[in-house]
């Protein structure tokens, strides 16, 4: 990769989130120091409980850090009020979920262009956007039908061609092949990296699956709320 | 956008959508059949008080509603009562005079009250002749008979065929003294006047007291209740005297219908139980919704919906199932009001009120008993839902998607 092009799209400097719902204060992270530049395709992997989803949430700024400060395109998103998160969310990330991702009662279309919708596109350039992407992750024929109607590896392509739509400047994703069976969750991660290669959109991911960690270009290990490995194939 | 997931989310989740309407129609359609039925009520009521006793609407000389007097007399009767009778919701006008004075029947006296009546006219206007209940009406031309109340003719001793010797004072200061043979003995429904009343042709009264071709009030019946206040404006300015006051039966009877007003206050707490009941009902289901999709307004919010687009979405699914709501309980409101405007209620007791008794009541279909319950079920749905919707406006999404 062209490291000179490269430009750093999340910085944190000691993030520590210390959780405190019954008395009992919870080290979910205890002072992260991480830069991600533009088009990394990163796995976040660690241990349950080691802080994974605490830290994905706290630099999409659907978390806020007990200490420390995070910077998302460099800006510092821990200081944002609510609306400013909700535009900012809207605008530079594309969220995937491990599972319940799409709004139920709006069909895969509908679901694919709501944040464009959100933003004020026109309509026309959504539609055109919303087929494009559709084909990227290959679901062209599905476009009318419901979450419902649609297999568990479908719903999470749905998801990414959401997140991907708007072009937002990083993509999270939770654990998003953690509900699909291992050939799935394999085509699915083949699929994203294929539009990381593509786009040269940023991907960050957690994940369990030591074949999903195989795809990735750097593994980032968590431990007890730090960062314990950090490495770049 | 927001309408759209708003609509689908109404036919997504029909249990809920049906008992929340369920509870929004019932509350509307009692609502409505319980103001149709307070309405018919009074409107009967009114009906038969005006009808039968005051008239729609009375013209006197000015002043003498509040301090009636021999002298206050209404001079030019026929060209007033031209001008009435050229309005067309105009159904009938009738002349009368009063006065007062002392009865005799052989050695028993008492004070009477001499109402003297065109009688073709009075039949008309306030169906006089039914309410005689002994006896006979009185003649229609001026032919010296009386008729008298049912408490004056017990407390006189007085039969049909009685004759009664009145004795008063003439507007000339003379004495007025003659003798009437009683024809009739008349029920009017109000106890307290039948005590006193006695009934004479107007033109025996006018002879008696010296007050020819003078009166003392016009009643006047119109088409529709609802149009006394039109009438009354017509009727003022076709008269145009400003001698002669024109007033609505609201003003005639003003204490009468000052305690009807205060009844039907009484109504608005049955209204508020109703709505209440709603209330809950609404409350109850959409708080539920909320919870049980905490995490699909986590995921919204997540892609950047505005809390107050999610605050807007759970309001506007309740708005949308109140309209309907409105709209079913509407036809439902009409139909049962109608039917029963038609067949009426047989009440298992006769009621009396101000003197009348009452045995069938009958609703009203009117626009109140539409548009108080369609502001109340709305008005209630949406402050019902302002927490169950800040509650998901304010969802945090870290926290929403954590519960699985
Ligand atoms: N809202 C919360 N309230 C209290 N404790 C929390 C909360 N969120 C996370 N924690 C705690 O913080 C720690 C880190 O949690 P986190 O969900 O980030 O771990 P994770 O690495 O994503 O785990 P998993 O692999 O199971 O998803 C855990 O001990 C968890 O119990
Ligand atoms: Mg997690």
């Amino acid at each position: 990769m062209e490291q000179t092009q490269n430009h750093e799209v999340i910085v944190t400097d000691k993030v520590t989130k210390i959780f405190d719902p019954d008395g009992i204060p919870v080290n979910a992270l205890n002072g992260i120091d991480l830069t991600i530049t533009s088009g990394e395709f990163t796995a976040i992997v660690g241990p349950s409980g080691s802080g994974k989803t605490t830290f994905l949430n706290i630099i999409s700024g659907l978390d806020t850090p007990t200490e420390g400060k995070v910077w998302l395109s460099g800006k510092i998103i821990s200081e944002m009020n609510g609306n400013e998160l909700s535009d900012f969310r809207r605008d530079n990330i594309g969220f995937i979920f491990q599972a319940y991702n799409l709004i139920p009662v709006l069909t895969v279309e509908e679901n694919v262009e709501y944040i464009m919708l959100l933003a004020g596109v026109s309509k026309a350039e959504r539609h055109e956007r919303v087929k494009k992407m559709l084909k990227a992750v290959g679901l062209e024929g599905v476009e009318d039908r419901l979450p419902t109607q649609l297999s568990g590896g479908q719903q999470q392509r749905v998801a990414i061609a959401r997140a991907m739509v708007s072009e937002p400047t990083i993509i999270l994703a939770d654990e998003p092949t953690a509900n699909l069976d291992s050939k799935t969750g394999n085509d699915l991660l083949e699929m994203m990296r294929r539009l990381n290669d593509e786009t040269g959109m940023t991907f960050i991911f957690s994940t369990h699956d030591p074949m999903v960690m195989d795809r990735a270009r750097r593994l980032i290990t968590l431990r007890d709320g730090q960062v314990d490995t950090d490495e770049t194939k | 956008m927001i309408l759209k997931i708003a609509f689908r989310n109404i036919f997504r989740q029909k249990r809920r959508t049906i008992l929340t309407a369920l509870a929004m129609i019932v509350g509307f359609t009692l609502s409505s059949v319980f103001i149709g039925w307070s309405d018919g009520t009074y409107s009967n009521i009114i009906t038969t008080f005006t009808g039968n006793r005051i008239g729609h609407i009375q013209v006197h000389s000015k002043g003498y509603l509040d301090k009636p007097s021999l002298y206050k007399t209404i001079d030019n009767v026929s060209t007033v009562g031209e001008a009435i009778q050229s309005i067309p919701e105009v159904e009938a006008w009738s002349p009368r005079l009063f006065t007062s004075g002392i009865g005799s029947v052989n050695e028993k006296s008492t004070a009477v009250q001499i109402i003297g009546i065109d009688v073709a006219r009075e039949t008309k206007a306030t169906q006089f002749d039914k309410k005689v209940i002994e006896g006979t009406t009185l003649a229609e031309t001026a032919s010296g008979q009386a008729v008298i109340g049912k408490g004056l003719a017990k407390i006189l001793a007085a039969t049909v065929g009685s004759e009664l010797v009145i004795f008063s004072q003439a507007a000339d200061g003379s004495i007025a003294n003659d003798l009437y043979e009683v024809v009739g003995i008349m029920e009017s429904g109000n106890a307290i006047t039948d005590r006193v009343a006695c009934y004479l042709h107007i033109e025996d009264a006018q002879q008696l007291f010296v007050l020819e071709g003078r009166v003392h009030e016009i009643v006047i019946t119109v088409s529709k209740i609802n149009k006394v206040a039109m009438v009354t404006e017509n009727i003022r300015t076709r008269i145009n005297d400003p001698l002669l006051e024109v007033s609505p039966w609201q003003v005639v009877a003003k204490s009468f219908y000052k305690a009807m007003k205060a009844d039907q206050q009484g109504d608005a707490i049955g209204r508020v139980i109703i709505m209440l009941i709603v209330a809950i009902g609404v409350l109850n289901t959409v708080l539920m919704s909320v919870l049980e999709r905490t995490r699909e307004y986590g995921v919204l919010k997540a892609l950047g919906t505005k809390p107050r687009q999610i605050f807007s979405l759970v309001v506007t699914e309740v708005i949308i199932i109140a309209i309907a709501s409105i709209c079913v309980g509407a036809i439902l409101g009409i139909l049962i009001n109608y039917l029963l405007s038609i067949n009426g209620i047989k009440l298992p007791q006769e009621f009396t009120y101000g003197g009348m008794k009452f045995g069938t009541m009958y609703t009203e279909v009117n626009m109140r008993s539409l548009i108080i319950p369609a502001v109340t079920v709305m008005l209630s749905a949406i402050i019902v839902s302002l927490f169950p919707a800040i509650k998901a406006a304010r969802i945090l999404p870290a926290k929403a998607m954590r519960t699985h």
